[in-house]
């Protein structure tokens, strides 16, 4: 437990103190909600039905991005090997990196729910739609930060992140962007997509944080 | 296991002709033999090779899988390359599976592709397993820890293949039901001969194949290895 606490101060001191990394994140999802404006015209016509998808793909996006920055610098100047050689379990290691990134993008998802009621004029910040995008952030950010690690100091790491990470994701995708559209009054179907949700965020985290001690081992 | 070893040694011996007929078998049972389908007509044959394939699909990530679980557990390279071997065919015949699918889909369905929920999820497990191969490829063969990286996310993949079915069939639905793999089979005898040889024949190459790449991505760690020695050798 406490080092779990450690690991979740560091990291969240350090983004703290080197903001540019998680800024770039921001900044990217808020170019992606304006360049699907621009794209399907969200502006004039009835937003509804693109919405939840221009959510998703740009919370997915941004969250990638963010696993990536997560592990940038601890590969570069060699502290994940040190923070791995310390007498604590990888699993509280990876529990901390995983809390300060959820943080991180719990931040990043409110700014821009805020800037897209306000650019869509639909009422988004709705107690729902808050827990489906918590159960949802909390599926993808085990599963990138897993995967954030595993490229950390590889080259090609910029592309693959993302290759990698978006096939797995899809059956989250499919579930938040169908949940999402319910709670906004589409058709989402029969299907029982909150449930969905929530298994696949205990399997991902269940699986990510199985799998990190054994990915990490040296 | 001294038994195991023994046939396992054989497999040039005994794979290349056996798939070699039963590969000859398939051909003339699918193209000859077989019955012409009533409604559908000669583009029904496509099914002697779509669904084996399909099947060696799963049968190969299914070998992926448990290479991947035994690189993490026994930290042997060997592993690495057969989890590799697997990966490259399963991703070869998951290709034949949509090809095959897309060409017999646009003469019954209308269209070659269609949103539909085994369509996607066979889609999306090839992108998986492209990626494992990209990731793979892009690192040194004789890489251990990045050997354990893909490991895991193989793992994960499989896993993940469940979530990604149950997702996409709630998400929409076309493709046939099973017909054949139930207790009353609804399809002809003598359909269901042809069928049976083929997937005994796919099977045969999809092992063939997969053996192949093992030893061939083997013999690739070896040689790094020889070439890391010989270095070695010259700077000494």
């Amino acid at each position: 437990m406490n080092a779990f606490l450690a690991v979740l101060e560091k990291d969240l001191r350090l983004a703290w103190r080197d903001r540019a990394g998680w800024l770039t994140a921001a900044a990217f999802a808020a170019i992606s909600i304006l360049t699907y404006s621009f794209a399907f015209d969200l502006a004039t016509s009835d937003v509804r039905p693109l919405l939840p998808g221009v959510l998703w793909t740009t919370f997915l996006f941004a969250g990638v991005f963010a696993a990536g920055a997560g592990f940038q610098r601890e590969g570069e100047e060699g502290t994940f090997d040190a923070l791995l050689l310390s007498p604590v379990s990888p699993t509280a290691i990876f529990l901390g990196k995983l809390a300060a990134t959820l943080a991180a993008l719990v931040v990043i998802e409110f700014a821009l729910l805020i800037a897209a009621t306000i650019l869509f004029d639909e009422p988004l910040l709705t107690p729902e739609l808050v827990a489906i995008v918590m159960l949802g952030t909390a599926g993808y950010a085990s599963l990138t930060t897993l995967l954030g690690t595993l490229g950390s100091g590889h080259r090609a790491r910029a592309v693959l992140l993302p290759v990698m990470a978006l096939p797995l994701l899809v059956p989250m995708l499919i579930a938040a962007v169908r949940a999402t559209g319910e709670t906004l009054g589409l058709f989402g179907g029969d299907a029982p997509w909150v449930l969905l949700l929530g298994v696949f965020a205990a399997w991902s985290t269940l699986t990510a944080a199985l799998l990190f001690p054994l990915a990490v081992e040296r | 296991m001294n038994l195991a070893r023994r046939v396992y040694a054989l497999r040039w011996v005994a794979l290349p002709p056996l798939t070699g007929a039963g590969v000859l078998a398939m051909l003339v049972g699918a193209v000859v033999a077989a019955p012409r389908e009533l409604v559908e007509g000669d583009v029904q044959r496509l099914m002697y090779i779509h669904v084996p394939s399909a099947q060696a699909m799963y049968l190969a990530f299914g070998v992926v899988f448990v290479a991947s679980v035994m690189v993490l557990w026994k930290r042997d390279m060997r592993w690495d390359a057969a989890a590799r071997g697997a990966a490259t065919v399963g991703v070869l015949f998951t290709g034949f599976a949509l090809v095959t699918g897309m060409l017999w889909g646009k003469p019954t369905w209308g269209v070659y592709w269609q949103w539909d929920a085994r369509l996607t999820s066979t889609l999306v497990l090839f992108l998986v397993y492209t990626a494992y191969l990209l990731a793979r490829a892009v690192s040194d063969p004789s890489d251990e820890q990045a050997a354990r990286y893909s490991a895991v996310y193989a793992i994960v993949g499989f896993l993940d293949v469940p979530l990604i079915v149950m997702s996409v069939r709630w998400w929409r639905t076309l493709h046939p039901q099973p017909i054949v793999a139930r207790l009353d089979p609804q399809l002809p005898d003598s359909m269901l001969a042809v069928l049976g040889i083929s997937t005994l024949a796919i099977f045969l190459l999809a092992a063939w194949l997969i053996l192949l790449r093992t030893d061939t991505e083997r013999l690739g760690q070896r040689l790094l290895g020889l070439r890391a020695d010989v270095d070695r050798r010259e700077e000494a």
